[in-house]
């Protein structure tokens, strides 16, 4: 085991302590001697120098303060360098911050866009659903009035239905409005000529000079042909005006509403519905 | 994670549907009543974080169905947002009368209604 590192170094011998302190004396005596002659060499050159009979003089150490001077310069201009390069990396970072604000607003536009576009697909969805989703007249008139009151926001609309080989218009259902107009003939009215052209109307930006209670009518179609016409008359008090969206369900309805309409007929003429 | 229950209240299978679109992109339970009275009996069953609740309904309407859940200790701190196709002054005033939270009008915004929706669930 180590035993010799727990024990302590032994004194030196008795006159050995005495003995080293001379030496060191002597040491020091000879070091001084050494200084004392090198600044005599020195004031001999700087005299000689000064005489212009020497070499040049050994360079004198800068005092104290000077050397404070020169190290506060020195961490002055390091200071300087930082403050500049630190202002720098501020102007970049403030640039990339306003590059990344802008595209941040470019993403939140984005954004909105994707979900109007969302709530537009979801609303036809919705509309289509709800018009294919059964075969029965009552309900799909329901859905009808529920689209047109739930997405496009109406709540006075009717619903006419053309016979075949008829020449009169005539009132299936009606919501908010009085009803009492039952019949229109093709090519009566805003509505009969609708009906008649197979073109829709809509007062896109001013109200109809002619019915101007009427918003928009829309003719219904089962494979191109006419067979009866939606009438929108006022929106609802917060809804100031038609936007993209009621174009497309107005085509969908005017697509789509007639043929489930026709559907419900047929389902009911080969008996499906007797349950 | 703990989902988020929401329950809707309206007696059209369209804004039923159409909310369904609407808040199916975040992950929520939905639950479904067809009019204020089923509406104030789903609350109490099945405590949903929030409420969206027609106004026009049968048997009960929503101001009545609101008015009766704020009158109960099980269900007064749900928050309720009216969805309403009255957008007017007086009945805007009337829901909040009956103790609704907040209201979005028909049609339905989607962008509105979600960001209502999420600002009420605290997301």
């Amino acid at each position: 085991m180590s035993r010799a590192k727990d024990i302590p170094d032994p004194p030196p011998p008795g006159g050995a302590v005495e003995r080293r302190e001379r030496d060191l004396q002597s040491v020091n005596t000879k070091l001084r001697d050494l200084i004392a002659s090198l600044e005599g060499q020195r004031q001999q050159y700087q005299r000689r120098h000064s005489e212009g009979t020497g070499p040049e003089p050994v360079p004198v150490a800068p005092e104290p303060e000077d050397l404070e001077k020169r190290r506060l310069a020195a961490e002055l201009a390091l200071a300087r360098e930082a403050l500049d390069q630190h202002s720098r990396d501020e102007e970049r970072l403030r640039e990339r911050l306003q590059e990344i604000e802008r595209e941040h607003r470019r993403i939140c536009d984005e954004y909105v866009v994707v979900e109007e576009r969302n709530t537009d697909l979801a609303s036809l969805f919705v509309a289509l659903s709800r018009l294919h989703g059964t075969l029965e007249r009552a309900e799909v008139m329901a859905a009808i009035q529920e689209i047109v009151t739930n997405i496009v926001g109406s709540e006075e609309l009717a619903v006419y239905e053309l016979s075949p080989g008829s020449s009169k218009l005539e009132l299936a259902c009606a919501l908010g409005v009085d009803g009492s107009r039952r019949h229109i003939r093709l090519g009566e009215g805003v509505i009969g000529r609708v009906a008649a052209e197979g073109e829709p109307f809509v007062a896109w930006d001013r109200a109809c000079a002619e019915e101007p209670a009427l918003t928009a009518c829309i003719p219904l179609k089962v494979g191109g042909r006419v067979t009866g016409a939606l009438a929108i008359y006022h929106l609802l008090g917060h809804k100031a005006v038609l936007g993209n969206l009621d174009r497309q369900i107005f085509d969908l309805l005017g697509a789509h509403a007639g043929t489930a309409l026709y559907l419900t007929a047929l389902h009911q003429r080969h008996g499906f519905g007797a349950g | 994670m703990n989902r988020k229950k929401i329950l809707l209240v309206d007696d059209s299978s369209t804004v039923l549907l159409m909310e369904r679109m609407i808040l199916s992109k975040s992950p929520y339970d939905l639950v479904t009543a067809r009019d204020g009275w089923e509406g104030v009996e789903k609350a109490k069953a099945e405590r949903p974080d929030l409420i969206l609740m027609d106004v026009v309904m049968p048997r009960m309407d929503g101001f009545e169905a609101c008015r009766r859940l704020r009158a109960d200790d099980e269900t007064r701190e749900i928050p309720v947002i009216m969805v309403t196709t009255r957008g007017e002054l007086q009945s805007v005033e009337s829901g909040y009368e009956s103790g609704c939270s907040d209201y979005v009008t028909k049609p339905i915004n989607g962008l509105e209604l979600l960001s209502k929706v999420r600002n009420y669930l605290g997301e």
